[in-house]
């Protein structure tokens, strides 16, 4: 779910940038504080830890080939506080982008917004709230599970609000927003389990790490993990046919395929006049706007003669390219050859 | 004339109440190059630990002559150089450069003077010039190299090793021997490996359940089959250079 | 997939990689900008903007292979949404491309736009950070007002993930090592949560090494840092040329091509 520079646009990077490094700031002089010295190194390595966890993946039931693995926010939030969670989880979405370029360098504002910022301070205030005063087996498990869920949903639905804004996707904003949490749903379930696996492993090899940061217990039992799976599918059930009966699944329906349909066109009408008030807005205030969008209808132009032109110039300038990094490439293959030779 | 570590009627427990070390007396001298020899949980690194100031209990510990306390310490921690028992451990910035020099900028020096350390540091372990590489592009051989420069950038009169030849293959092992013999500092080598203590030591400390057990003459000690079986240990083998 | 040695032609030498860190990220965000708030429609101008990272992964000597294989690697979720355009978006479009002219929708320009320009800002960051040291990058994000905290956890994480991911693979071999089938959930689950568990102890044990190493060697709180950075001509010289480049395009090429 790492947001691409090619779904924004700049207004919404520069936007979404923005608030990632305000809050990044007030968190890091908050964080400057609070942070004792022996907490650095261990911030640094749960970092680390984050990647190598998500390597560590698992068979997920029924569903043959696919696995699932951890994100961390929840984990990581419930042992060090939210503060330094989130800057742990901003620099492990930086070296995401800055070592494994997974997700774009103007993405960059709302990857650490949406897998950051929002997963652990979510995160930690449900687990909070369910695990204050007392902290029973129960509520930990509950509070972890929930933590889980709402917190990487809430990072899933800013993509599609994020991608809608930019206006750069045909996709009509509700089938993406029901894709994501549909996706994430599952995700966030897997997270639950696999969060609170760990922290009960934790509690019986080294209760001394998480004494005081975890009151109570967290157990895998056997009843706790199929009453989850009940009450998951008899949400993820009642949701499904819900939307099924007034949205198709989103990926098999399309405007032309199925125009009879009713309750249909409402909906796209919807989404594309959100999109196309987006993109009036943009056109308006965006610093480099993206004025060719309306003359692009090539089907409406009348002017034949123009547009076979441009498709000449395109085509010198997509062959002009060619050549130039076929050429860059080329002399440099010889330069190199030259150099070994000599040396 | 002031010894380089004293450590008298020193007692220490683990929080959980387990005994670590017992009534341990020691003395080094300056420039010597002492091997601390002992099966696995002898409490070697923890007397490592006990030089370095990270742990304290009762009896009295002086390096070069100051007492170890919580005033004393900065102090204390320029004149002796820890090296730990994993080099990923020791080395923890992101480029060698950065982390030979965190001592040296850590002792408030100028920064030629820092940078002609680190540059001496390489040089000395063999790493001459590759400051700017990342610790993770090391082979374990040079990981212990880098190790040992870190230290050396803050000119200690004190290093010590605990068990520096780990997962080191023999090549590697004498590159570090011969290393080690060139350095003028006091050292004090933790290890249970016979023959790679035997190459280096002058003297030896027998260590095991917390106690010094016995000490002397390095060749003496651990040519003593008798102690040494009985300690889990093993005679020396073949001694290289 | 992702190796101990990804970043390792960061560590190669050429002119490239020798100017400052804090140019060449800036010259690479005002690069992906201008990328991204191109037309849609448009996808020659696309190709002569992937000239110019093209050049500098060239002339750095980083394989295309590499780049490729890279790019490849991160494109599913842009791929998959890119791909969905052409069924939403079905507005019939005629193109043009010097002799040849075949009718589109605009959703299939769409989804090309969006896939080129993915290349090409890929091909960008890839040139970024494949001639750029981790560490200069930190440097100059630093310098750029990156807060301090965020400076030094960005160093121990780069750091210790090699460390980490290597002994994720060692778990993951000796797990593989001892199941032969499916357990089922709550077995899987249970393994997998004590793997992530001793992985996380050790990790907390590992910090408290480092933490003693950091001590041992005189950290008293304090974050102490020598700065190696310094502007140079070739510097100047690189982000003129860049500037030139990506404007000459914009106001330039770009009517043209329109």
């Amino acid at each position: 779910m790492h947001m691409a520079n090619e779904l924004l646009s700049l207004p919404v990077a520069a936007g979404t940038f923005a608030i990632a490094t305000a809050g990044l700031g007030l968190i890091c002089r908050k964080a400057g504080r609070i942070i004792s010295t022996d907490k650095l190194a261990l911030m640094g390595i749960l970092g680390a830890f984050v990647f190598a966890g998500q390597m560590v993946n698992f068979q997920l039931p029924g569903m043959p080939g696919t696995s699932g693995h951890m994100v961390g926010a929840v984990l990581l939030t419930i042992v060090l506080g939210p503060h330094l969670a989130a800057i742990v989880m901003s620099s492990v979405v930086i070296v995401q982008c800055l070592i494994f370029q997974d997700g774009g360098l103007l993405a960059l504002g709302c990857n650490i917004i949406n897998m950051a910022l929002v997963p652990c301070y979510i995160g930690y205030f449900l687990y909070r709230a369910f695990t204050a005063g007392r902290a029973s087996s129960l509520r930990v498990y509950v509070g972890t599970m929930l933590a889980c869920l709402v917190s990487i949903e809430a990072g899933a639905i800013l993509v599609p609000v994020q991608a809608a804004l930019a206006g750069v996707l045909a996709v009509p904003f509700s089938t993406f927003l029901i894709t994501m949490v549909g996706v994430h749903l599952l995700v966030g379930f897997v997270e639950g389990m696999i969060t609170v696996a760990v922290l009960g492993y934790m509690r019986q090899v080294r209760p001394d790490i998480i004494v005081d940061s975890l009151p109570g217990g967290a157990r895998l039992s056997r009843s706790a993990v199929l009453g989850t799976l009940a009450a998951f599918a008899i949400i993820t059930g009642a949701g499904l046919s819900l939307l099924a009966s007034d949205l198709p699944d989103g990926l098999e329906w399309s405007y032309a395929e199925r125009p009879d349909q009713p309750g249909f066109e409402p909906a796209v009408a919807n989404a594309d006049s959100t999109i196309a008030a987006v993109d009036r807005f943009q056109s308006k205030y965006s610093p480099l706007p993206d004025y060719s969008v309306r003359t692009s209808q090539f089907g409406e132009l009348p002017h034949e003669a123009a547009e076979v032109s441009t498709g000449w110039t395109s085509f010198a300038g997509v062959l002009g390219s060619a050549i130039t990094m076929a050429l860059i490439w080329l002399t440099a293959r010889i330069l190199r050859k030259k150099r070994s030779s000599v040396a | 004339m002031t010894k380089a570590i004293e450590i008298e009627n020193f007692s220490y427990a683990y929080p959980d109440g387990t005994i670590a070390l017992s009534d341990v007396n020691l003395g080094v001298e300056h420039g010597e190059k002492i091997a601390l020899i002992g099966p696995n949980g002898a409490g070697k690194s923890t007397l490592l630990l006990v030089m370095a100031g990270f742990v304290r209990g009762t009896g009295k510990v002086k390096i070069d002559g100051l007492e170890v306390n919580r005033a004393n310490l900065r102090s204390i921690r320029a004149c002796l150089g820890a090296c730990l028992e994993n080099p990923e451990d020791q080395l923890f910035m992101p480029t060698l450069f950065d982390d030979v020099a965190f001592g040296p900028l850590n002792m408030g020096l100028s920064h030629e003077e820092i940078s002609k350390r680190v540059a001496d540091a390489l040089q000395t372990v063999g790493l001459p010039g590759m400051g700017d590489k990342a610790p993770h592009h090391l082979s374990a051989g040079q990981k212990r190299a880098a190790a040992i420069a870190t230290v050396l950038s803050m000119d200690p009169k004190i290093i010590t090793l605990d068990e520096p030849d780990g997962s080191l293959d023999p090549r590697n092992r004498n590159n570090l021997v011969r290393l080690l013999k060139r350095l003028s500092q006091t050292l004090v080598i933790a290890t249970c490996n016979m023959n790679f203590a035997a190459a280096l030591a002058d003297r030896a400390v027998l260590v095991n359940k917390g106690r010094v057990v016995a000490e002397g003459d390095a060749g003496k000690i651990m040519r003593d089959l008798q102690l040494m079986v009985e300690h889990g240990l093993e005679v020396p083998g073949i001694h290289f250079s | 997939m992702h190796h101990a040695h990804i970043d390792k032609f960061a560590y190669q030498d050429s002119p490239v990689h020798r100017l400052d860190s804090r140019v060449k990220l800036v010259v690479v965000l005002v690069f992906t900008a201008v990328v991204v708030s191109l037309p849609r429609t448009s996808l020659s101008i696309l190709a002569c903007y992937a000239v110019g990272p093209f050049a500098i992964l060239v002339w750095a000597g980083i394989p295309l292979r590499f780049t490729f294989k890279q790019i490849l690697l991160v494109s599913p979720f842009v791929l998959v949404l890119a791909l969905s355009c052409p069924l939403y978006d079905r507005t019939p479009a005629a193109v043009a491309f010097g002799p040849f002219s075949w009718r589109l929708t605009l959703g299939w320009m769409r989804c090309f736009a969006i896939l080129a320009k993915f290349i090409v800002t890929m091909l960008a960051l890839i040139a970024l950070v494949s001639t750029t040291r981790f560490s200069d990058l930190l440097a100059g994000l630093q310098k750029l007002g990156l807060p301090r905290v965020l400076v030094i956890q960005l160093g121990f994480l780069y750091r210790y993930i090699f460390v980490l991911i290597d002994r994720a693979q060692h778990i993951l071999r000796a797990r593989a090592g001892r199941k032969l089938r499916n357990l089922g959930l709550k077995a899987e689950l249970k393994i997998a949560g004590a793997m992530l568990g001793s992985l996380f102890i050790r990790s907390i044990d590992t910090a408290e090494h480092i933490d003693t190493a950091m001590q041992a060697r005189g950290f008293d709180g304090k974050w102490r840092t020598l700065a190696k950075l310094r502007i140079r001509t070739a510097d100047c010289v690189f982000a003129s040329a860049a500037a030139a480049f990506i404007f000459t395009l914009y106001f330039f090429l770009k009517p043209l091509l329109q």
